[in-house]
């Protein structure tokens, strides 16, 4: 008896091979992918809401170093930092934010042999007084 | 003087585990078979290896987290695990999310349903070994994953369920798209439904192989597929009609036989009726806005208790949430179906042959991160009962 399947896989020899040769090629990825997310200081009033609602305890608040200008409405000088390692990225941190502070993407290559977490990025979001 | 009048010859009988590494399963489970040449003649099936305690874990974490930490149980069926959760917490509210969101959880977890389904065939094919067979219906699979990124946000992991609705909503693009993939899905089920029913490898491995008959699975209470496979009429979707599901028309499928190929077939079934469901679902798609501000739910809940039950892939999950008015649960109970379908299906090993062992384990769809328990059997009276992992290893909660 002949394998149902021998067609399939006379036809798949001349075929193109269906896997992607990541990283030389890029994944085809939807645009609103769930992928790294880090706060906008500009919007971010530090009120810990997302801290305490994260799932995995990604996120801990830490104080904004001196010499960044942030916001008066950030009265403690607080952001969140998301720790990428732990993060499961729900979003849970982002529909609960109750001034939509968190700017989005879908980057998902996140493999890294060190730690990485959002604080140049989100810092990245405020001027740095002194010039610099 | 007695009489020597019997000799009695007790046959060797060769114990052999199976797992909980094996190449024939792909999750930490002990199959311990005892057989006789070629025989099995008995099984224990122990469990374990894979314990993560998360009932633990829901009571010390609030209501709104615990609803990602349950979509964590198992990856393959988290929408479902999500539904289950969040539907006992709209109970202990009293809310009702809105038509659209009802009909959008339904199409994330047939979606879920269909990948399941192709997920367990191809295993099937590999425990066969038939491994061609299961690197195509793999590639085919990632139809119904790139469907579920379009919709939910992320491969696996939908995250999708929310208190009062859903948590993100579908524009016109996206269903295209989505009606788009379903119908190359719908193509290629139906190409592999011919080949399962065609093939001399699979006739061959599956037919006969772990042949359960009706009254076992009551006896036993086995659940989902397995059940159906033997003719039981049994589909939580029909009977409760929760979410969308009292108005999408489905048939319940089920075969007559009992044995692994039925089993099969009744997957292939449920994948045409979850592919009719789904473009049920994009094209009478009500209209509304599915997704609340998660911003404004109350954070806390009345004191009260609440029992849920769902179709997941693999049978009937139920989920018992009870609160005492605080933002934390007191207890979330899980009942999983592979509990049911693993713990309790030993009997079916019996007789036959040890080659037949991985398939028939991979007939009942096995999910071993969904059914790890810790039972503690009191010896002199021989009552069990479940003690938390912290006390286990001596550390006070």
């Amino acid at each position: 008896m002949r394998p149902a399947l021998l067609k399939e896989i006379v036809k798949g020899i001349f075929m193109k091979p269906v896997t992607i040769q990541y990283p030389r090629e890029q994944t085809p990825i939807e645009p609103d992918f769930r992928g790294r997310h880090y706060a906008d200081l500009r919007k971010c009033i530090g009120c810990s809401l997302c801290a305490i609602e994260c799932p995995s305890n990604a996120i801990t608040m830490v104080k904004v170093p001196e010499g960044y200008d942030v916001p008066k409405t950030n009265a403690r000088r607080m952001f969140p930092l998301v720790d990428y390692f732990k993060c499961v990225f729900c979003y849970r941190c982002v529909t609960v934010c109750p001034t939509s502070a968190y700017l989005l993407s879908n980057e998902y290559r996140l493999a890294s042999s060190v730690p990485i977490d959002s604080s140049s990025l989100s810092l990245s979001t405020v001027p740095k007084m002194g010039g610099v | 003087m007695v009489e020597t009048t019997h000799l009695i010859e007790i046959p060797l009988t060769v114990e052999i585990p199976v797992g909980p590494q094996h190449p024939a399963l792909h999750e930490p489970l002990l199959l311990k078979l005892h057989a006789d040449g070629e025989r099995v003649v008995k099984v224990d099936v122990i469990t374990g290896y894979n314990h993560r305690g998360v009932e633990r874990i829901v009571e010390k974490n609030s209501f709104y987290r615990n609803i990602f930490i349950v979509g964590r149980v198992c990856g393959i069926c988290n929408t479902v695990h999500a539904n289950c959760y969040v539907r006992a917490l709209e109970q202990l509210l009293d809310v009702d999310p809105p038509p659209r969101a009802k009909y959008l959880r339904v199409l994330a977890m047939e979606l879920e349903r269909v990948h399941s389904h192709l997920l367990i065939l191809a295993i099937a094919a590999e425990l066969a070994g038939y491994e061609t067979l299961f690197m195509y219906l793999m590639k085919d699979r990632e139809y119904v994953m790139k469907a579920k990124e379009i919709l939910t946000g992320q491969r696996v992991l939908a995250d999708y369920m929310m208190v009062g609705g859903v948590r993100r909503d579908l524009d016109e693009v996206k269903v295209s798209r989505l009606m788009d993939l379903v119908r190359r899905v719908e193509e290629r089920v139906k190409y592999y439904h011919k080949v399962f029913r065609e093939d001399a490898t699979i006739d061959r491995r599956l037919r006969d192989a772990g042949r359960i008959k009706p009254r076992d699975i009551l006896a036993h209470s086995l659940v989902g597929p397995v059940a159906r496979g033997s003719g039981v009429k049994t589909d939580v979707r029909a009977q409760d009609k929760y979410d969308a599901y009292g108005e999408i028309p489905f048939n319940v499928v089920t075969e007559e036989y009992g044995d692994s190929y039925a089993r099969a077939m009744v997957r292939f079934g449920e994948l045409y009726e979850s592919i009719n469901m789904v473009n049920y679902v994009l094209a009478h798609l009500p209209q509304g806005n599915p997704v609340p501000d998660e911003r404004k739910l109350p954070r806390r809940f009345p004191s009260n208790e609440t029992f849920a039950a769902v179709e997941a892939p693999r049978g009937e999950l139920t989920y018992y949430v009870s609160s005492t008015g605080s933002d934390k649960p007191y207890r979330v109970k899980i009942r999983t179906p592979s509990l049911n379908n693993i713990v309790n299906s030993a009997f079916v090993y019996v007789d036959q042959m040890i080659a037949d062992v991985p398939i028939i384990l991979g007939s009942f769809d096995p999910c071993i991160s969904c059914m790890e328990r810790a039972v503690v059997t009191d010896l002199r009276s021989g009552r069990s009962f479940s003690v938390p992992l912290k006390k286990l290893g001596g550390v006070d909660g």
